[in-house]
């Protein structure tokens, strides 16, 4: 069996060969390098930097201007979905508020309907018709439209968090349920359509960029709106987790929920503010994705809830509650953006990007039980020794 | 003399680079009673653990009958004959008797891997009988008692064939009748020739079942010999290496009039029933009770933490409605609950995150709501881990399920101080912390009284109880049925108030199971 | 009498799947005779089976506190082996559904061998394993349909004494679950492992191997399940079996499985939770409900069962700690 390595003083100093002092050096700088807060954040730069020497596109401008477009929005789901993993739960219903506030959203303010497409919708005539939505061709349009949206999923959010408080029903169930019920509603309120014909305003915030870089073929974006979304966010998450009451309780109702509840944690109310965060946050990525697109599409979303999972793990975030930082959540994003792009720069197929994506789900996990190992000085629990 | 069963030779153990286990040498004959004791982290539980398989040592080796013996797994130590009764039973909860008995094997039917079920349950009859439990094999774990799950776990180590079996304090939650049970049961066991090592932080019960007695100290042993040569005060001598003069702070302050917390009349059916007493400021009120007496659940529901249906407790003669935990702590209540893993700590986080847990709305910024004034908070924290004196080398990093038992009990004291508290209701302070700890915390709990503080004491130790409080209440069966004032405290009186009720109770039979 | 009604009570609620199940039945019967003909019954049950085998798995592995989020990636990849096989080589039925199982077993090995050996958590490693999975199937398949010859979908067809093969191969599956669960000391291990890991250890229970059983059970229950899906099907297209792990936890789920192990059964069970949400579908479909409302309603009954499930299990918690003494 391996013994420890790392933390362990010298046993004596006298007879240390130098053999054995290089060994040691090495393993203090490998135990370093894996214990450290931003392990993802070295792994995502050497891997970078490895790969741009065989890859000098990837350094470009047109490619760093589009990875920095894909790591915004993913980035305000993950810290969304690391509110929950952190009180000890988890929100498979991300995606399916992504898909209801995308449409709600959308036929709030859209400026016209295809009367072919959604004469048939129980909402036709009433709230909308062929003229748009309640706001659509206003001023405000765009503001009224986000507004309405991070609404829905803030209560879609508290909705989830009251049935995993109060009424005690597992998390993963609850979620998974309203997951299956909210893209349900959202494909039978749009009858499977998109819904088009949105204010510029609303396009701009996921289309268009702060100052731009000429390059040979024309210029590219250099700082997307929608950075300043996710990094308003961002300093947002981290002041409630890091200096605010709630970022204790959080923490606190991750780690053992019946202490916490005995120390004068409103347990119940901290849950459902999770979920609600995690509810906000899928619609704030909502608006992202869906002025992206461009138009309301009832199947937003449909494919990133592994993603959002897979970037959280990565970036060490617990499954089993009581640990995780805003930065992580950044390191963990990423990685997994920039490993997706250089997967498809190098002309690999899908269907490779999807299994060499889950083997890097794999190892990161496995760097994860090692570094805990280390830590642990290697403590052989549950591990039976042979003699 | 015969040949020792059992050798430790040389055996060695580190964890995190810190020894737990230095060169321990000791040798056991069979048929005999050792008793093992040592303070918490003095390295029995870690020995035993090498023992029964469940880690490896580093160095050393074991010697079974003469033959090295090499601890591979739990399953190995079976095989061997080694048997581990845990301090926490090792029982599914929700499976029954039957399958924990066999949970490593069943009889089968022929070559088949189908259990042989008349089998399995003849036999379990028959092992329970040896414990003389009569219980049908079928009834599931989680509806006996502590004393009958703990028969259940012996009666295992039996069928299995155990020679060699080790107890792990095994008397914590057990009642005294139960208790008597069981050290008939070990005397009946070592006239059969098995073998037995007891640990036990009860020094009396080790004097009166042992043999001979061992003595740890930081990884080694320091002291071993039959037992004719110790007495309870030689043995915590060897234990912490000095003499120890008192077990108890001496009490000085005395309670003064103004009442602090009033119950009146407060019952809720099947648990607790029509229980009333007044706390005064600056008064220890004991709490003593067998298991299953209510005590615990009447902390619970003085806290706020369980509903009640009549009666009323009032704090500083305000009426208390809608109770939570949050509403109690604002009205100056703290609760140090009895399990420090599931209710009192965040085992994975540092001593200061787990302080500060309860008196974060204290530590509120006014000018942005919500936040936390974060100095104040390290300042206040930084001043608890210094007078309670916890031993801690990163207080800020280091998780606090690294700590000794005593460090972490007073953490929890610590969290609950910080919320400045003028009642605080303890239940069961010194579970499983050592003897000098044990003194720490009696201390802490006199210099909040001489604070003019009221504490509610919860205990099944009866002699710490009558150590150090001012008066004492028993419970039995949900009721208080006796009240004793410091004068008053008659160890055999308070007994027999505990026993009340319990005295013509056998042990719960299979019609449990059916209701 | 307060006993009498708390007795009924506590029957109620430990018997809660399966008044589900029959409140379901009524329900729909009521608002549509046709749905209680025994030609719909069959079909329920036909349609149920793919999804029973698969849940039956998924249950032992959830009962050793441990979760199977990759069937539906194995069911497609042994599903697309099996039918790549027939295409190529005109292999018959039998062997392709021992490829098919044999691909089954593989992918249940390899769970097995990273949550025991290397000791990542279930959830991570069986998430990791479907999107791997997904993407090794639609290498093989070119993600184009791979579509099954006329002797596969006639087992699909086939019928055994009047019953449907796929019933009676669930009906195979769920005997034999319930047989290794209940009446082997494998099956007593599983539960103790899911009750406690550490503990289960201590009580000289080879963990890694019970839990490796454990995956590999379901890894090839999995690609069984996908075989007599196929052939009903007849084709295995590009999505086949996406969503099916939700479907088939929520199926353990509904019949009373925890999430957190120890505690569940496959009979009456998980067959229970299987059919009901077949039950569901089909109702939805006989009743003319709005195709798009199908799904919302669905949804709304399978949160209904959750719910219920959650009440028992706090209501007979609170019963059990009034019963902790008995009062005179």
């Amino acid at each position: 069996m391996d013994r420890p390595s790392g933390d362990r003083p010298v046993q004596s100093s006298g007879n240390v060969t130098s053999q054995t002092r290089i060994a040691r050096l090495k393993e203090v700088v490998i135990g370093r390098a894996l214990l450290s807060d931003s392990f993802v954040l070295y792994l995502s730069v050497a891997y970078f930097v490895v790969l741009w020497v065989f890859l000098p596109r990837l350094g470009s401008a047109r490619n760093l201007s589009n990875l920095s477009s894909n790591i915004w929005p993913l980035l305000v789901l993950v810290i969304g979905q690391m509110f929950v993993l952190i009180v000890g739960g988890i929100d498979l219903s991300q995606t399916s508020i992504m898909a209801i506030t995308s449409v709600c959203g959308a036929l709030m303010i859209t400026s016209g309907l295809d009367p072919e497409l959604f004469a048939a919708n129980p909402l036709w005539g009433v709230f909308v018709g062929e003229q748009g939505g309640p706001a659509g061709g206003s001023v405000a349009a765009a503001p009224v439209g986000i507004a309405f949206m991070l609404a829905i999923g803030t209560l879609i959010g508290s909705a989830n968090g009251l049935a995993v408080a109060r009424l005690k029903m597992p998390p993963f169930m609850v979620t998974l349920v309203s997951m299956f019920f909210f893209s349900g509603l959202a494909i039978c309120i749009t009858r499977s359509e998109n819904v088009r014909n949105l204010p510029d305003a609303f396009l701009a915030i996921g289309q268009n960029y702060l100052g731009r870089v000429p390059t040979a073929r024309g210029s590219v974006g250099l700082v997307p709106y929608s950075f300043f979304a996710a990094l308003a966010l961002a300093v947002a998450a981290w002041f409630v987790l890091a200096r605010t009451i709630l970022g204790r309780w959080l923490y606190a109702v991750g780690m053992n929920r019946r202490a916490a509840t005995v120390s004068g944690v409103p347990t119940d109310r901290v849950i459902v503010w999770a979920y609600a965060v995690s509810g906000f946050c899928a619609a704030l990525g909502s608006v992202l994705y869906s002025s992206r697109l461009g138009a309301g599409r009832p199947t937003l979303g449909e494919n990133v809830l592994l993603d959002i999972i897979g970037a959280a793990v990565i970036g060490g975030i617990s499954l089993f509650g009581g640990k995780g930082k805003v930065r992580w959540a950044f390191y963990g994003v990423l990685f997994f953006v920039l490993l997706d792009s250089s997967l498809y720069m190098l002309n690999l197929k899908f269907y490779t990007v999807n299994i060499v994506k889950g083997v890097v789900i794999l190892v990161a996990a496995l760097l994860d039980v090692l570094r805990n190992r280390i830590r642990l000085g290697w403590a052989p629990t549950g591990r039976a020794v042979t003699a | 003399m015969s040949e020792p069963i059992l050798q430790f030779e040389h055996v060695s153990k580190s964890f995190f680079g810190a020894m737990a286990l230095t060169d321990i040498t000791l040798a056991v004959r069979p048929g005999m009673v050792l008793g093992l004791v040592g303070e918490n982290g003095a390295g029995k539980s870690t020995l035993m653990n090498i023992l029964g398989g469940v880690i490896a040592s580093d160095e050393g080796q074991i010697r079974l009958e003469g033959r090295p013996y090499s601890t591979g797994s739990p399953a190995e130590a079976t095989r061997a004959g080694i048997a581990f009764i845990h301090q926490e039973l090792n029982l599914f909860s929700h499976l029954s008797i039957l399958d924990n008995l066999f949970i490593d094997g069943f009889p089968r039917i022929g070559r088949t891997p189908l259990i042989h079920r008349r089998e399995a349950v003849r036999r379990a009859k028959e092992a329970l009988a040896a414990v003389n439990l009569s219980i049908s094999p079928r009834t599931r774990v989680d509806r006996l008692t502590p004393g009958q799950k703990q028969l259940v776990e012996i009666a295992k180590a039996l069928h299995g064939g155990a020679q060699i079996i080790i107890f792990d304090e095994p008397t914590t939650s057990l009642t005294s009748r139960e208790t008597e049970r069981l050290f008939a049961l070990i005397e009946r066991l070592r006239r059969e020739g098995r073998t037995i090592l007891y640990i036990s932080h009860v020094l009396a019960d080790v004097l009166r079942l042992a043999d001979e007695i061992a003595v740890l100290r930081d990884g080694k042993v320091v002291r071993t010999g039959p037992k004719a040569e110790f007495d309870i005060n030689a043995m915590i001598a060897a234990m912490v290496g000095r003499q120890v003069d008192q077990l108890h702070p001496i009490r000085r302050g005395k309670p003064a009039d103004k009442v602090l917390m009033s119950v009146a009349g407060v019952t809720e059916p099947g648990i607790v029933k029509d229980i009333s007493f007044d706390l005064h400021e600056g008064e220890i009120l004991g709490l003593f009770g067998l298991m299953g007496s209510g005590r615990t659940e009447l902390g619970r529901i003085l806290f706020g933490l369980d509903p009640f249906r009549s009666g009323t407790i009032d704090m500083c003669g305000q009426p208390r409605r809608r109770r939570t935990a949050r509403r109690s702590i604002a009205a100056g209540m703290a609760f140090v609950t009895e399990d420090r893993r599931e209710e009192g700590l965040l085992m994975e986080a540092p001593v200061t995150e787990n302080m500060a847990l309860v008196a974060l709305p204290n530590c509120r910024r006014n000018r942005v709501p919500g936040t936390l004034d974060r100095l104040a908070l390290r300042r206040s924290v930084d001043e608890m881990i210094a007078s309670l004196k916890i031993k801690c080398v990163s207080p800020r990093t280091a998780a606090v399920k690294s700590l000794s038992g005593g460090n972490q009990q007073k953490t929890v004291i610590g969290k609950w101080l910080l919320g400045r508290p003028m009642v605080c209701i303890l239940d069961e302070p010194t579970r499983g912390i050592d003897v000098g700890a044990r003194y720490e915390v009696y201390s802490i709990i006199n210099d909040l009284a001489d604070r003019g503080n009221g504490l509610l004491c919860i205990s099944s130790e009866l002699e710490e109880l009558m150590g150090i409080c001012d008066s004492l209440l028993v419970m039995s069966k949900g009721r208080i049925c006796g009240r004793f004032r410091r004068d008053e405290f008659d160890k055999e009186r308070i007994l027999a108030a505990a026993f009340e009720g319990h005295l013509e109770r056998g042990p719960r039979g299979s019609s449990g199971a059916s209701n | 009498m307060g006993s009498l009604r708390q007795g009924t009570l506590t029957a109620v609620l430990r018997n809660v799947p399966i008044l589900m199940f029959a409140g379901t039945f009524v329900v729909f019967g009521l608002l549509t005779p046709r749905f209680l003909e025994y030609q719909s019954l069959e079909n329920i049950a036909k349609q149920a089976s793919y999804i029973g085998i698969i849940a039956v798995g998924e249950t032992v592995v959830l009962l050793t506190a441990g979760i199977d989020l990759s069937v539906g990636s194995n069911m497609y990849v042994s599903a697309v082996a099996a039918g790549l096989l027939m295409e190529r080589f005109a292999i018959s039925p039998l062997p392709a559904l021992l490829v098919c199982l044999t691909v089954g077993l593989l992918f249940g090995l390899f769970n097995a061998f990273a949550v025991t050996r290397l000791h990542i958590i279930p959830f991570v490693v069986t998430l990791a394993t479907q999107f791997a999975g997904r993407g090794l199937g639609w290498m093989l398949s070119k993600s184009r349909a791979v579509t099954f010859p006329q002797s596969v979908t006639g087992l699909g067809a086939a019928e055994l004494l009047g019953i449907p093969a796929p019933v009676v191969i669930f009906a195979v599956v769920v005997l034999l679950a319930w047989v290794v669960l209940t009446r082997t000391t494998l099956g007593r291990q599983i539960y103790a492992v899911g009750h406690g890991l550490e503990a289960a250890r201590k009580a000289g229970v080879d963990t890694r191997r019970v839990q490796a059983t454990a995956y590999i059970i379901c890894g090839v229950l999995a690609s069984l399940g996908g075989f007599v899906s196929v052939a009903q099907l007849g084709n295995v297209n590009s999505g086949f079996g996406q969503m099916v792990e939700f479907q088939a936890i929520a199926a353990a789920v509904l019949g009373g499985a925890s999430l957190f192990g120890g505690i569940g059964n496959v009979f009456p069970g998980t067959v229970l939770g299987a059919l009901l949400i077949q039950m569901v579908w089909a109702g939805l479909v006989a009743t003319r409900t709005d195709l798009y409302l199908q799904p919302l309603i669905a949804a709304a009954i399978i949160f209904l069962a959750v719910l219920l499930d959650s009440v028992r299990n706090t209501v007979l918690a609170r019963l059990g700690r009034h019963n902790i003494r008995v009062e005179e």
